[in-house]
């Protein structure tokens, strides 16, 4: 047993999440000539080649704003976790070193991505009303939800994919393998309509699927997500509680392992 | 919890019988060996346990500059993060009393892609401080650190010895009511040495408990108001600085294998601190020699080495 005292603030906690994230942030892009733009190239790219080939050359009807409108939130999902699960082994010297709230460091990779898609949305809805689509109503109230609940579904999985990656240094690449699959099973470069019956069980396990199936409703048809979005809900909680328990668990022994 | 242990209620860290277990990692621990022969991977799974701290009871109060002395792999370093609450103890209890800076490690958390000035801030915002405290104390920091010109470059250009004054700075000046300091100080030139030590000293007078873990002899001699010595773990003994290094220097000289063992892998490094402790001051040149008579085994080893040396030179030449 240890009673040591640490003296926290709120303000001391939001102040270092805050700093994490902004060195962070001037560190990826120190020295590239497209800066902050690089968040807004790749996901860009990838929808340009795969409306070619989707929409062009396959003819499945499958259109750039709705091909964007998925990869965006996928980006942001997909670089949190990419960021987060080595955050933790990469910064042994500090966890053995310094005594402080550990949890800042997945929360500041997750927290840098969200500030990058929060700035990457207007062009988003900028190329959705360029394309035609009217601005609804509809996305002031659904794209706060969806954001809300996306956040705190990649907050709870950063965490424990970060937690377990110090004892399990194998998942630092299953979780790269993970993501690929995780990209294909869920309805990003397809709609769950198309999906044939007997694998409609893929998305309903996939905590992902209805909130992408959501970004669509809210941003292309200016509706409420459906039904399926209060499963999304509720594994978003269930993320959320398995990553806080596994974090406080285990972060005791992170500088005797790290 | 506490109910079954007394601590003190005056003294600013209480350790109770304090103990910190490692399991030795054993080769096939990786996801393969455990996928490929589970039964294997269960049975090495716990490996064999070594115990770096064992069962030390000890009480430091405010105020006190406090120096742990010890053989290499004594356990100090460990006792040190113990403290700091950077490791659990395996069985045990740690209470501390008052806002803990440390400095354990060179430039722990330093981003050598940013600036000093950075670095420091964001070195204080994980010690719990908050921005504006950081900006308020960084010029005397800046200051102390003789890094005027330098603070905003990246740290990669830095020296190692204009990393541990940044470090030292910041940790000195985050107004500690308790200050862990592992062997760091060594880096630095004489200079800063000697202006660490005065602000230890002055951190000292008011009020602030100091824990040193040192192989600077001298410095122990000169600065601590009390010290332990540790050996395999244990505190052997804790008493007058003087008294201690007598114990540790009379330990390091006894004829006992182990020892002797030890003694042959921490003599190369204590040298230095010890004949610097020596020339210093003639009392405990006197006790060496006196340790010495009482150990001729020791005294013939010593003997021994330098002829052995000598040879070696003379062939060299």
């Amino acid at each position: 047993m240890a009673v040591i005292p640490t003296h926290r603030s709120a303000r001391n906690g939001f102040e270092l999440l805050s700093a994490l994230t902004s060195r962070d942030l001037r560190l990826r892009y120190q020295g590239s000539i497209f800066g902050w733009a690089w968040s807004l190239i790749r996901p860009l790219a990838l929808g340009a080649v795969l409306s070619f080939a989707l929409g062009t050359v396959l003819q499945t009807g499958i259109t750039a704003s709705f091909l964007l409108t998925g990869l965006f939130p996928w980006f942001w999902f997909q670089g949190s976790i990419q960021g987060a699960t080595t955050t933790f082994v990469g910064n042994g010297g500090l966890l053995k070193k310094v005594r402080f709230p550990r949890a800042v460091l997945p929360l500041s990779i997750v927290l840098g991505s969200t500030l990058q898609f929060a700035l990457a949305l207007p062009v988003l809805a900028a190329f959705l009303i360029l394309d035609g689509y009217d601005p609804e109503p509809m996305w002031l109230v659904g794209v706060p939800l969806l954001f809300i609940v996306q956040l705190l579904l990649t907050c709870g999985v950063a965490l424990f994919i970060s937690t377990a990656t110090v004892f399990f240094r194998d998942l630092e690449h299953i979780t790269e393998v993970l993501l690929t699959l995780l990209f294909y099973s869920t309805p990003i470069i397809y709609s769950a309509d198309h999906l044939p019956e007997r694998y409609e069980w893929v998305i309903r396990i996939n905590p992902l699927a209805p909130v992408m199936e959501g970004w669509r409703a809210v941003l292309l048809e200016g509706e409420l997500p459906g039904a399926s979005f209060g499963i999304a809900v509720a594994l978003t909680g269930v993320a959320v509680a398995l990553g806080w328990w596994t974090f406080r668990r285990l972060e005791d022994a992170f500088a005797d392992v790290v | 919890m506490s109910s079954e242990v007394t601590t003190s209620a005056e003294a600013a860290l209480s350790l109770r019988g304090v103990s910190r277990r490692y399991r030795f990692l054993e080769p096939g621990q990786e996801l393969k060996t455990t996928l490929l022969h589970p039964l294997r991977a269960w049975r090495r799974r716990k490996g064999k346990p070594f115990s770096a701290v064992r069962g030390v009871t000890l009480d430091i109060f405010p105020g006190e500059f406090f120096a742990i002395v010890g053989a290499n792999g004594s356990g100090k370093s460990t006792l040190l993060r113990l403290m700091a609450g950077l490791s659990r103890p395996s069985s045990g209890t740690v209470v501390a009393r008052g806002r803990i800076s440390t400095l354990l490690e060179l430039g722990s958390g330093f981003h050598p892609q940013v600036s000093g000035r950075e670095n420091a801030i964001l070195n204080g915002l994980l010690m719990g401080r908050t921005r504006a405290e950081m900006e308020a104390q960084l010029p005397r920091i800046i200051e102390f650190a003789g890094l005027q010109q330098f603070i905003d470059q990246p740290m990669r250009t830095y020296s190692s010895g204009m990393y541990v004054r940044l470090g030292f700075a910041i940790a000195a000046f985050l107004e500690p009511e308790i200050l862990l300091v592992d062997e760091v100080l060594a880096v630095g030139d004489a200079v800063f040495q000697e202006r660490c030590y005065e602000h230890i000293e002055g951190l000292r007078d008011r009020g602030v408990t100091v824990v040193m873990v040192s192989h600077d002899l001298a410095a122990v001699q000169r600065f601590a108001t009390r010290a332990a010595l540790m050996e395999r773990g244990r505190i052997v003994m804790v008493g007058e600085p003087a008294d201690v290094l007598d114990e540790h220097l009379g330990r390091l000289a006894k004829s006992s294998p182990e020892i002797m063992r030890a003694l042959d892998e921490a003599m190369e490094e204590q040298r230095e601190a010890i004949e610097d402790l020596i020339g210093r001051s003639p009392e405990a040149r006197a006790r060496f020699e006196r340790a010495l008579e009482r150990n001729p085994e020791f005294l013939r080893k010593m003997e021994e080495q330098q002829r052995a040396q000598a040879e070696a030179g003379e062939r060299h030449e």
